[in-house]
């Protein structure tokens, strides 16, 4: 069938990506930039959430970053004030993130299109400000330290790389199965889906559990990565780097969140030097993507392989 | 035996009664025709038979069992499908895959989904287009699309809004076939249609509605020789 011909291409695509991620130790050696790849997979895996959400469930959440701050205070706090060892403070985070997304998905069950993003809007200035103010318990806006796993920056390099991997055959093995045929009848015409028997209700809540516990996952491992978790991680700019990242890589396709992810993150990085101009430069490029190619570089990358097929 | 009972259905909006005390019912294995002239009513009556409209008042029994005010998710599993005027596909899925959601959603297995998409892709002489994206369907194939979507599991009984509306003339007759087999087989229907030559070919039976209530009921060539039924359409002769 030709819809799983285009998911088992874009998955093999993300797999040749993950690849040259792979083997770039080989030639990217300093650890600042082992450290710029390490974030840019954190957002890779933030953008394969949202997408999930968003790009094939037409959900459009504004809170993708919001989750990855519960799930990394999830541990955070754990640890701090307990004592919980990461190996069960990163379970935690990813169940707390992934329980506050079904709850969110509940809420906004009926709400649609700018309704439903206002809503995950204030739902992220809401959690990002009562974790900042809430000083006794979180250290407010000085941030709270963390426990490290290892010094060793290649093995983290590797373990977001295998988390990247894991996600990315879960995403693909879902979206196969009738799951995926369901969330894509949602997107397109909930109101046909249900007339056609498939249940609205449970697949939404099941896509806004998966997409926040994916969020909740990238921010577990980067909470442990960086040794420092603040309410600076869920900061509206960090969701909307999300949001352009997957829109730039081509939304409702499996490879590019991944393409944005790193795409973006690493021309941010190159950009840093010449100030605040990186939103700049990736807005314009989403309005350009959005009225040319809706379908991102990924649609694009397609397009020029089908021209030169014909 | 009633198959599905409508009783003193009620729908009103704001001061307007759309659908005021309708009584009827569908035999099981009938193959039964709803006219009327537009604002009569008849889209929403099936809108609360297929669960997207909960009535003011009056009961909706299918074989015995109360279906009023329920989802639509409830009324399609319980075998209430219908198919919309304005044709609802699912756009960027392939025309398999939109088969396959209808199948999967109502219980198929997938293997067995995938099989009777196939089935049904020929049936109504979709091959070509079986793996194009939905939205690249021409408007009248979109409806043939629609119509298949309804019966990947056989309903109890299929609700279809103007099946035949802006409808090449080719795939009408591929749907009006469609529907004199499977009604022949056994399959009930309710057919909503303002094609008179196609409801006084395929239904023995007809509804004529009007303003909200039911003018006439019966054989449909009496009904359609009916006095009201023809002042409800050209306006009254003393008018």
């Amino acid at each position: 069938m030709r819809s799983h011909q285009r998911l088992r291409h874009e998955f093999a695509g993300s797999l040749g990506l993950l690849a040259l991620v792979a083997l770039a130790p080989a030639v990217v050696t300093n650890d600042y930039w082992l450290g710029v790849l390490i974030v840019s997979m954190y957002f890779a895996l933030l953008s394969a959430g949202w997408n999930l959400l968003a790009g094939y469930t037409g959900q459009f959440s504004l809170a993708p970053a919001t989750f990855a701050m519960i799930g990394a205070y999830g541990t955070g706090l754990l640890a701090y004030h307990w004592n919980i060892p990461p190996w069960i403070g990163i379970p935690a985070g990813i169940l707390v993130a992934g329980l506050i997304g079904a709850a969110l998905g509940r809420i906004v069950m009926r709400l649609r299109g700018p309704y439903l993003a206002l809503t995950t809007l204030s739902f992220a200035e809401i959690m990002r400000i009562v974790i900042g103010n809430s000083y006794e318990f979180t250290r407010g806006d000085l941030g709270l330290s963390v426990p490290g796993l290892t010094d060793v920056r290649l093995a983290w390099y590797y373990v977001f790389l295998a988390i990247v991997v894991l996600v990315q055959i879960g995403l693909y093995a879902l979206l196969k199965s009738r799951a995926g045929l369901y969330l894509q009848a949602i997107r397109d015409d909930e109101i046909g889906a249900a007339s056609r028997g498939v249940d609205t209700v449970f697949w939404k809540t099941a896509s806004f559990t998966i997409s926040t516990a994916i969020s909740g996952l990238a921010g577990v491992l980067y909470a442990h990565f960086s040794q420092l978790v603040s309410p600076e991680l869920g900061l509206i700019l960090q969701s909307g780097l999300v949001i352009c990242m997957v829109f730039i890589g081509g939304i409702g396709s499996l490879i590019g969140p991944l393409i944005g992810a790193f795409l973006v993150y690493l021309s941010s990085e190159a950009l840093r030097e010449v100030g605040g101009i990186q939103l700049i430069v990736f807005s314009i490029l989403v309005i350009l993507v959005a009225r040319f190619f809706r379908e991102g570089l990924w649609g694009l990358v397609r397009r020029l392989m089908k021209e030169r097929a014909a | 035996m009633s198959s599905l009972e409508v009783r003193a259905l009620t729908k009103s909006f704001g001061g307007l009664k759309a659908v005021d005390r309708v009584s009827f019912s569908v035999r099981s294995g009938e193959l039964l025709g709803l006219i009327g002239p537009n604002g009569s009513g008849k889209t929403t009556v099936l809108n609360m038979l297929s669960g997207h409209l909960k009535p003011d008042g009056g009961e909706i029994l299918l074989d015995g069992e109360p279906v009023h005010g329920r989802t639509p998710e409830w009324a399609a599993r319980h075998g209430l499908l219908r198919m919309f005027q304005l044709t609802r596909v699912f756009r960027r899925m392939t025309t398999l895959d939109n088969l396959m959601t209808a199948g999967c959603a109502l219980g198929l297995s997938y293997a067995d989904a995938q099989e009777r998409a196939h089935q049904l892709v020929t049936d109504l002489k979709l091959e070509r287009l079986a793996t194009s994206d939905a939205g690249e369907l021409s408007g009248g194939q979109q409806k043939l699309l629609e119509f298949g979507c309804c019966f990947m599991v056989p309903p109890r009984i299929a609700l279809l809004d103007e099946p035949f509306a802006a409808v090449h003339p080719t795939m009408k007759e591929i749907m009006a076939g469609f529907i004199r087999r499977e009604h022949a087989a056994g399959q009930t229907f309710l057919l909503v249609s303002h094609d008179m030559p196609v409801i006084v070919e395929l239904c023995p039976r007809t509804i004529c509605m009007n303003a909200g209530l039911v003018l006439a009921d019966g054989e449909t060539r009496a009904v359609l020789n009916d006095r009201q039924v023809i002042e409800a359409y050209l306006g009254s002769a003393t008018a």
